[in-house]
């Protein structure tokens, strides 16, 4: 339907009176010189998207978001940057401008960058929830390490229906899931963790393998769980997969030995043994590298090939082995938000696999 | 097999997808056609890119020409290099071509469906294809009693070991009711009505589908879809082309078998049903089959119908020539390449409201449409200002191209005087989603694969279409109604509008 969009232009960028008024009518001026006579220029917003900038490349973060997210979700976006030296609130504007399919109509999303010391955080909130578009939904991005615990932080919160945050980028995942599960029971929000939204594919992947007829079989004899994650300590992500593999499958945890660059456990059913390995490795830096399921009748591997990006999956089914290749989508900011704000977030399968990814750390003693 | 496995199926929750369809083996016939080079293997093709495919998944061409696996897959790579909505990515399609496979036979060799089996029978050992079978036929319509008759002979009607066996059938299923039975008789021999998938692509389309989430999935609408609210309903699909290089077949089609029968039917059918209650496949199926069936059947055909040839003329500023003038059309064909006709569907909902359908080739724009005209307000507040004749409300579902919704009300013109201007409040697809629709055929294939019948058409509705349109076919025939001609970019033969314009009405402007 709209194989040939145009890229987004970004219009220009211009500061403003902090003032919903004036910002209002600073894109309408935008607007209409965009148009240029032009009547199928058209302003679009079915969301509000608030992004809270904690770290310093939070407003490139945010623009490359913008470059690709009103696309899909046509939204007035909002980013928060809060900054010691910032002084009073102040707010600039640019537009977000691209052609539909064939040339056809100009479309318009919005976007307002709000700046304020650190001493200004009630003002910056009070700004945001001001500028927010009545009647859709509110979706907050938190740039930065999930621990920021400020009344200006809360009350953004306060406004949202769902808020993403990256566990990926705490030092403690056991600190940055206690955040996002404090988040959503204080807040009633859903909380989504962009970590957990990087698992899509391998969480889909690992579901084919057990869709045969006699998948469910197999999947009873599970004898073991392997996670090869990336870099120098365990990621997020494969704490999560682990966690909701335990959480679905209705495991419990024994004998936890955790170490910054691994965790070996086993979990039973009720009847057998199943051992859980989760390690780090140097062959890149990808959150997951491998994932490896052995039952007792089969063998099951999604190994993520370091040069193509692609996905090696294996199914080793003993009457007929399967070998296949599939794409993995992208993982930038913008590709992983687009494809989580299409999605109705099912959080209880969320909130499961986090819970049990803490009871494998609460429940860890060091090797 | 258990009744549905993945159901249960505990690492689903919360996936996008509730399962992935059965290990199985695509069998096409035809597969050298355009169809296959098309749509089919690019959809295929993209599944498998959205992961959507099942790992035991392989693809047999089934076709006269003497190919290699080799020469298949090669000529499937320019397909998919030149068809696909994704571009090839080596990786991604040297695992895709790793499993398709080649038969040469022709359609009525015996000896050519017992090699298919052979085949079939090792790829469920080497593929892991589970012995289930998606037969899918895009050959000439002659060829699918045949085609069914010898998988039938060859044991292929069923899956292997446990496994199930489809049949995907393209349009046209038959050319008028008895021959349609005929067909359905001839199926039914070897294969089950719920093995049989009668494709209807436009059921595929996002659109069409959007069709139920509109009425269905949003409160405002339902309480005012009926006679009580809605003044007539006008279904309309107008191309810009001719006949292209299918001359042959159009000439034994014509607009009404072509694209009434199926596809504005269908159309017809997802707007006038009853609300369901639940979107398992039969429930859908027996409300469009309750409106096909409360259809008025026509008292006087010349009258309700109209029937089109277009002559010499220009398209976008092209000069194009008339249909006879077309490559494989007869110098004095009198099939129609426009039809209309003005229909009733007697149930409480819709009495007295009509249905116009119309369709044509060379008409100035394309679009296809559904376009719901309201009944005025019933008091007109504003006559004073001049402002008495205010255009009635118009809901207009777009289902190509700019897919979207719009709908037309009356607003105060700003100033003194209380002057009404209609306007529109527009939404379109490719503003609020900017995202590439999956194909009608990758949409329709995985359901064939998945065994959800929703969207595919079931034998009573063509029956009941067949048996609403067969007398049409045959007084046409009889010259009941005779052929009008009208120029290529126009809207279609002077009778068209007299149609309408009978009952006080006018054709949506497109």
């Amino acid at each position: 339907m709209a194989s040939d969009v145009s890229p987004i232009e970004r219009l220009e960028e211009h500061p403003v009176p902090v003032d919903p008024g004036a910002i209002e009518a600073e894109f309408t001026r935008i607007w209409q010189e965009t148009a240029g006579g032009d009547e199928s220029t058209i302003r679009l917003r079915v969301l509000n998207f608030v992004a809270i900038g904690l770290v310093g490349d939070a407003q490139a973060r945010f623009e490359s978001v913008m470059a690709a997210l009103p696309e899909r979700h046509p939204c007035r976006g909002i980013l928060v940057l809060p900054a010691p030296d910032a002084g009073p609130v102040s707010a600039s504007i640019a537009a977000h401008c691209w052609r539909t399919a064939g040339g056809g109509r100009h479309v318009c999303s919005e976007e307002v960058s709000l700046r304020g010391g650190t001493d200004q955080q009630r003002a910056l909130a009070s700004a945001v929830l001001a500028l927010l578009v009545p009647e859709i939904p509110v979706a907050v991005w938190l740039i930065g390490p999930p621990d920021a615990d400020t009344s200006f932080v809360r009350d953004i919160f306060d406004a949202a229906d769902r808020v993403f945050l990256d566990s990926a980028l705490s030092g403690s995942a056991e600190q940055a899931f206690g955040y996002a599960l404090e988040a959503a029971g204080r807040h009633d929000i859903v909380v989504c963790d962009i970590a957990w939204c990087r698992l899509t594919t391998w969480r889909s992947l690992v579901a084919q393998f057990f869709d045969r007829d006699d998948g469910l079989r197999e999947l009873a004899r599970l004898r073991s769980i392997e996670v090869l994650s990336g870099g120098r300590s365990l990621s997020s992500e494969s704490l999560l997969l682990a966690g909701w593999l335990i959480s679905r499958l209705g495991l419990s945890a024994a004998d936890v030995a955790f170490a910054p660059d691994r965790l070996h456990a086993t979990l039973y059913d009720g009847v057998n043994p199943v051992t859980l390995a989760l390690t780090c490795g140097p062959e890149g830096d990808a959150p997951i590298q491998r994932v490896r399921l052995v039952t007792a009748g089969a063998a099951f591997l999604i190994d993520l090939h370091s040069e193509s990006g692609h996905l090696h999956v294996r199914a080793e089914w003993p009457d007929a082995p399967v070998h296949r290749t599939v794409e993995r989508p992208p993982l930038d900011d913008a590709a992983v938000l687009t494809d989580a704000l299409d999605s109705d977030q099912d959080s209880a399968v969320f909130d499961a696999a986090m819970k049990a990814a803490l009871g494998l750390l609460g429940g860890a003693v060091s090797p | 097999m258990t009744a549905n496995p993945l159901a249960a199926n505990p690492l689903r929750a919360g996936l996008r997808l509730p399962r992935t369809p059965d290990s199985c083996a695509v069998v096409i016939f035809g597969a050298t056609g355009d169809l296959t080079s098309r749509k089919l293997i690019p959809a295929l093709y993209n599944l498998l890119r959205g992961r959507l495919l099942p790992s035991g998944f392989s693809v047999v061409g089934f076709a006269r020409r003497a190919w290699s696996d080799d020469q298949f897959r090669a000529a499937m790579k320019e397909a998919v290099s030149t068809y696909s909505r994704e571009p090839l990515q080596q990786e991604v399609w040297d695992s895709f071509a790793r499993n398709l496979h080649y038969v040469s036979s022709d359609f009525s060799e015996a000896t050519g469906y017992e090699r298919l089996a052979e085949r079939l029978a090792k790829q469920d050992a080497t593929h892991g294809a589970g012995g289930n079978r998606l037969f899918y036929l895009s050959t000439p319509p002659n060829a699918y009693a045949g085609i069914a008759h010898h998988l039938g002979e060859a044991g292929l009607s069923r899956g292997n070991d446990g496994g199930w066996a489809r049949l995907v059938v393209e349009k046209p299923f038959g050319r008028d009711l008895e021959s349609a039975r005929a067909l359905d008789q001839a199926l039914g021999v070897v294969f089950r009505e719920r093995q049989i998938f009668r494709i209807d692509h436009y059921l595929g389309k996002e659109t069409v589908q959007n069709i139920m989430v509109f009425r269905f999935a949003n409160g405002i609408f339902e309480p005012i879809w009926n006679r009580r609210y809605v003044e007539n309903v006008q279904v309309s699909v107008a191309e810009t082309v001719g006949v292209e290089n299918r001359g042959g077949y159009y000439e034994e089609a014509g607009a009404l078998r072509d694209m009434v029968q199926n596809h504005l039917l269908q159309v017809m059918a997802l707007v006038a049903m009853e609300p369901v209650a639940s979107f398992r496949a039969d429930a859908v199926r027996d409300e469009k089959a309750k409106v096909f069936q409360a259809i008025r059947p026509f008292k006087d055909i010349a009258r309700e119908t109209v029937r089109g040839q277009y002559i010499a003329g220009a398209i976008l500023g092209q000069q194009v020539p008339g249909y006879r003038q077309e490559e494989g059309v007869a110098p004095v064909s009198s099939t129609e390449t426009f039809a209309a006709l003005r229909l009733e569907v007697e149930n409480w909902r819709w009495a007295d409201v009509p249905f116009y359908l119309r369709v044509g080739k060379r008409l100035p724009k394309r679009a296809t449409e559904v376009a719901i005209t309201f009944k005025r307000a019933p008091l007109p507040l504003f006559r004073e200002s001049g402002a008495d004749n205010v255009t009635p409300n118009l809901l207009v579902l777009r289902i190509q191209p700019d897919e979207g919704i719009s709908l037309r009300f009356g607003a105060k013109v700003p100033g003194t005087r209380s002057d009404v201007r209609p306007v529109n409040m527009d939404f379109r697809y490719g503003t609020s989603f900017g995202v590439d629709a999956p194909e009608a055929y990758e949409r329709l294939l995985l359901d064939a694969m998945l065994g959800d019948s929703t969207l595919f058409t079931r034998w009573d509705g063509v029956e009941l279409a067949w048996n609403l349109l067969t007398p049409v076919l045959d007084a046409w025939q009889q010259g009941a109604r005779p052929l009008e001609f009208y120029e290529a970019g126009s809207w279609g033969p002077l009778g068209a509008v007299e149609l309408i314009e009978r009952d006080g009405r006018e054709w949506h402007r497109m």
